[in-house]
């Protein structure tokens, strides 16, 4: 065997010594400075509503674009996150004798809960493969919608539970920065492990990944409760900002729609699509909002089909080809062993 | 001859109402290069289908180094030291040459917290040594789907040769690639039979190759083993010329 050619490329490269981490960090404290200049509590609250966005993207896009597993129901998560806090702040004394929690208690929770529903889920559903596993999860959601309904004593059913008021924006705005900043740095660390190439194998060719050694039952099942805990804790933190709670506004299929068009519009499976997309989105559903109130749902709905025909590699596409992956080869049915080969 | 590094017993397998594996005994020993030959349809590929448990099997059992892996996955397969190529060649199309490299790494001494962080020095040099052995260095940064046919044959064998296993199933893994390089890597094959005591099962259709290089050749025919024998006791034998041609 001939001598490994010694380029600059042979070696790996150290990861801070990488750009784009920086330049994340530096708009990361640019953000963390922003309430010193004294803005309107408006304009924060929109800054939060953005970070919850680009949080709840991220988190989808380490299940839906990396591992290939397009979660049609990410939102029950963030349901369970919700109703977690919302429980344990305001009805644990009845339910669990327990004193009523802090949101910071409580909130550890919201993270654990939808986790460790996720684990138990992810056992049945992602045996399921391409658009089956989508439509699983979709049902998912819906049932999970009903289910919280018909629980009245727990979760006070279509009345909802009202949450104790905070309304600190300063406190929210950091603490949705916190999460955005841990959400974006751990999509960025994953995709630079060995633990990363391991879930883009998988999503490309499990079979093929299963055969170079990886143990994709456990990858997956990994990034699918990490992906989890991560959008519960969003979830417990909205019902927090929020206030109040009901299956309508907790598992409303919008907020669903958004994240996914998030990161299908700044490109699925990559690092920096998601939160591009999402600022991105953010932008247009305003416009939207503001010019056409009663359509702009039908203007996301259009945008997604913009998307998936005229630009399947998102925005991240545009500049870098080929590194993000469209959605229709996701959601291809893709058999564990090729026809060819089965013959 | 010593105990079989991979034996498969009794394998039965059918796809609805076609039986394409019935009761097929077949015995791979250490360091030995042993050939699948038969006419297409025969159930060569689901033969190795079911040694690397791709696939479940109707009945029988399959041992890898004397161990009973019936039930192993095809990931715990390839960490005991198996590796195989595919007959429609699987690689990650929208990584690069060197990603899908660095993915096909070794598992050996690896424990679960060392996948949470970047690929190993070692790992990045050993997948350049192939790179550089199969001819595909320059294609390093070029995303897998950009590479042709026979590109991605080699690119696929250098994925099966970076965790260093002791056997090799390679199905029809020289088809695609120019004359030049397979006599090369007939020549590699055998070094490392000799040199490293690796072992190697290979479904081919090219018969010279399968001359040159085997030590036995198994036969099926109809999803069931219609001789072995030496290469040339193959060649000459009445019912595998009549399988093959018909006459």
């Amino acid at each position: 065997m001939r001598a490994a050619t010694a380029t600059s490329a042979s070696a790996p490269v150290s990861l801070f010594r990488r750009w784009d981490i920086w330049a994340w960090v530096g708009l990361i404290l640019l953000a963390a400075l922003y309430p010193l200049s004294d803005p309107t509590t408006a304009r924060l609250l929109v800054a939060t509503q953005i970070f919850v966005l680009i949080t709840l993207a991220s988190n989808w896009n380490l299940i839906g674009g990396m591992t290939g597993y397009v979660d049609f129901g990410h939102l029950t998560f963030f349901g369970i996150g919700a109703y977690t806090v919302g429980i344990l702040m305001t009805r644990s004394k009845e339910i669990v004798f327990a004193p009523q929690l802090s949101f910071w208690q409580a909130w550890v929770f919201s993270g654990l809960a939808a986790m460790v529903f996720a684990l138990l889920l992810g056992a049945a559903t992602l045996r399921l493969r391409g658009p089956y596993f989508s439509i699983a999860m979709l049902a998912t959601l819906l049932a999970m919608r009903e289910i919280v309904r018909l629980l009245t004593p727990i979760t006070g059913g279509g009345g909802g539970l009202d949450l104790p008021p905070e309304l600190n924006r300063i406190e929210e705005y950091y603490l949705s920065l916190g999460l955005m900043t841990l959400s974006v740095g751990l999509m960025w660390w994953i995709r630079n492990t060995e633990f990363g190439l391991s879930l883009l194998a998988i999503r490309e060719d499990e079979v093929g990944a299963e055969m170079r050694g990886i143990n994709t039952t456990l990858h997956k099942t990994t990034a699918f409760a990490l992906s989890a805990f991560l959008t519960g804790l969003v979830g417990g933190f909205w019902a927090w900002q929020n206030t109040y709670i009901d299956p309508d506004v907790v598992f409303f299929e919008p907020r669903n729609l958004e994240m996914i068009i998030a990161v299908v519009l700044g490109g699925l499976g990559t690092v920096w699509g998601p939160p591009l997309g999402a600022v991105v989105l953010y932008g247009l559903r305003e416009f939207f909002w503001n010019r056409f109130l009663f359509a702009h749902l039908l203007g996301l709905g259009l945008m997604l089909i913009f998307v998936v025909l005229f630009l399947p590699g998102g925005l991240i596409g545009l500049m870098q080809k080929g590194r993000a992956i469209p959605l229709h080869e996701l959601l291809r049915p893709r058999p564990a062993v090729s026809q060819e080969e089965e013959a | 001859m010593s105990t079989p590094i991979l034996e498969g017993q009794g394998i039965s397998k059918a796809y609805g109402g076609v039986q394409a594996l019935y009761r097929v005994n077949i015995a791979l020993y250490p360091g030995e290069i042993l050939g699948l030959i038969g006419p297409n349809g025969s159930g060569k590929t689901t033969l190795f289908n079911a040694l690397s448990r791709v696939i479940p099997v109707d009945e029988g059992r399959i041992f890898f180094r004397g161990q009973d892996v019936t039930d192993a996955r095809p990931y715990q397969m390839a960490r005991m030291g198996l590796a195989r190529t595919f007959q429609v060649v699987r690689v990650y199309k929208k990584m690069s040459v060197l990603e899908n490299m660095l993915i096909s790494r070794s598992w050996r001494g690896v424990r679960a917290w060392n996948v949470l962080r970047p690929s190993r020095r070692e790992t990045y040099q050993r997948a350049w040594e192939l790179l550089e052995f199969f001819r595909i260095a320059h294609l390093a940064h070029m995303p897998a789907g950009a590479l042709s046919g026979g590109q991605r044959r080699l690119l696929e064998l250098a994925m099966a040769s970076m965790p260093d296993p002791e056997v090799f199933l390679l199905d029809e893994a020289m088809s695609g690639i120019n004359p030049a390089l397979v006599e090369e890597i007939k020549e590699r094959i055998q070094e490392m039979r000799q040199h490293q005591g690796k072992t190697f099962l290979m479904v081919e259709h090219n018969i010279q190759f399968i001359s040159d290089l085997c030590d036995r050749v198994v036969v099926l025919h109809q999803g069931q083993v219609l001789a072995e024998g030496t290469p040339q006791e193959i060649t000459e034998n009445e019912a595998v010329i009549e399988a093959y041609l018909g006459v």
